[in-house]
């Protein structure tokens, strides 16, 4: 891909994770809501074509636009905007019926990146769908801050895993390919056997250690490969304490640096509103997860660490 | 130890340098854990990831843990107190006295106690009856194994503790030991 250059001061921010139904909708909302309470100019992008719903989340039922108009009659993003009936918080609905995600080309795909990056908002979140298709792993790798949801439950986990592997791959197959060597990724890859390279962790060592120069590339590009955690639906202090597990696993593995931003405990007050067509984000304060909301926005803007229970 | 060398152990804890004792302990347990058998964050990379690769980490965890803890011992007000965890400066002589031993049952716990580290801990870790350990610190010797057993157990306990486990059963044994001949048959 060309590599695109950042005309804005906002930061973008992309919620994914790999497993559907871990909350990646509801912690983007939530999230855009504490965000544009604290004064920001939020717009959320829903990314999730297909499976579009963050406009319910906002009570909104059928939104008047949507990204089917961007696809469709090449509509600027921009015109897209649909007002919340929060102050400061606006979204774009991924509301998109006649075309299928993976049918998107590869033009179209550059373009809404491209006015992603322009749109004019200091914080924009984009809600990934469920799964690992490739175009979710773009988008998701426009983002300044990548965060992933995860439920406790080992599927979820192993969705992750996968995820972010794919992820880091893509990254390191795009990042040389900007680079000019465009292949030599996928060959190894290919080959790896005869290599004796078995993940992804053993590629990028490998590629290290055999061509400093490329050596230099990853370490300078894959330096801001830094993964957001959250943890949803935690019921008791294990719940959470998986959190500082699946980091260390996830640094000593593959290699990848990862914050644990924070955890949200499972309550019933939210699907409850949602299924009710409430706007929860009106009166989300009144529910126990607002405070964690805002420790997680907290923690994600400062680079910081959740504090964990029982002296960890 | 160099500085760099130190930070690598560090960094295999996950902690930040020159965490206190507590973290390094809290932090060695936590990961032998989660290293140790098929927990749920490390089964769904099975295949990817051989079994080396565990018993690799495992090692290099606990070897991180015996290096920091005897370079807690060799420099203790060099950098920080020996059982540092934050306090004022004040407590350093005090520690310090403990540390210098002679190493008796209640000496030894307020070194424990003073790293924030449980019994059943030490329990679990070395395998070891709780109540036993609870004699070893009162120094309630009628309930304590043969000093053969008790030298192993000690041995034990002094290193979990990052303490010198020579000096430890010595100074400990014979208090034991002169107990042992003012009371029973002496041992042949
Ligand atoms: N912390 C929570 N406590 C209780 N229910 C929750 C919590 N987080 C999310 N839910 C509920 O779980 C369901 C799935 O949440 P959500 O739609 O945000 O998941 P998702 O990851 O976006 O799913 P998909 O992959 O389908 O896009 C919703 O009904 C939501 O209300
Ligand atoms: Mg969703």
């Amino acid at each position: 891909m060309a590599q695109t250059t950042k005309v804005r001061e906002g930061e973008i921010w992309a919620v994914g994770g790999g497993k559907g139904g871990t909350g990646k909708t509801f912690i983007t909302s939530s999230v855009g809501t504490y965000l544009a309470k604290k004064g920001k100019n939020v717009v959320l992008v829903d990314m999730d074509i297909g499976g579009a719903n963050l406009h319910s989340f906002f009570g909104i039922s059928r939104p008047q636009k949507s990204l089917t108009s961007f696809f469709e009659m090449g509509a600027s993003l921009s015109d897209l905007v649909v007002k919340t009936e929060l102050d400061n918080i606006s979204l774009i609905s991924g509301d998109v019926h006649s075309i299928a995600s993976d049918k998107i080309t590869f033009s179209q795909k550059l373009k809404l990146f491209r006015q992603i990056m322009k749109l004019n908002a200091q914080n924009v979140i984009i809600d990934l769908g469920a799964g690992s298709h490739y175009n979710t792993l773009d988008t998701f790798l426009i983002a300044d801050r990548m965060i992933v949801v995860l439920v406790p439950e080992v599927i979820a986990i192993e969705n992750m895993y996968h995820f972010i592997k794919n992820s880091l791959f893509r990254k390191v197959k795009k990042t040389l390919k900007e680079y000019g060597f465009k292949e030599i990724v996928q060959h190894i890859w290919d080959r790896r056997q005869s290599y004796g390279i078995n993940n992804i962790k053993e590629l990028i060592d490998y590629l290290k250690d055999s061509f400093s120069y490329i050596g230099t590339i990853l370490d300078h590009e894959l330096a801001a490969f830094k993964i957001h955690l959250v943890l949803n639906m935690v019921r008791n202090n294990n719940d959470i304490l998986l959190g500082a597990s699946i980091k260390s696993v996830m640094m000593k593995y593959l290699g990848v640096p990862i914050q644990y931003s924070g955890y949200i405990e499972y309550n019933d007050a939210v699907w409850k509103s949602v299924r009710e067509r409430k706007p929860f984000m009106l009166n989300y304060l009144a529910t126990g997860c607002a405070k964690e909301i805002e420790v997680l926005v907290d923690n994600i803007v400062k680079g910081r660490e959740v504090s964990l229970p029982g002296g960890y | 130890m160099p500085k760099d060398e130190l930070k690598k152990y560090y960094d295999m804890l996950e902690l930040p340098p020159d965490a206190p004792l507590r973290d390094i302990h809290n932090s060695f347990m936590r990961l032998k854990k989660i290293y140790s058998g098929d927990s749920i964050v490390l089964a769904p990379l099975g295949e990817e990831f051989s079994e080396k690769k565990r018993k690799r980490v495992l090692e290099q965890i606990e070897e991180a843990h015996l290096k920091l803890l005897e370079a807690k011992k060799d420099a203790p007000s060099r950098t920080a107190p020996l059982f540092s965890d934050g306090r004022e400066p004040e407590d350093g002589p005090e520690m310090d006295k403990i540390g210098d031993g002679p190493y008796t049952g209640p000496s030894l716990r307020k070194i424990r106690e003073k790293a924030g580290v449980e019994l059943n801990e030490i329990s679990k870790e070395l395998k070891l009856r709780m109540e036993l350990l609870k004699s070893l610190e009162d120094e309630k010797y009628e309930a304590l194994p043969e000093a053969i057993y008790l030298k192993v157990h000690l041995k034990n306990y002094a290193s979990f503790l990052g303490l010198d486990p020579v000096r430890v059963t010595e100074e400990y044994l014979r208090r034991y030991q002169a107990w042992k001949g003012k009371t029973g048959p002496a041992e042949k």
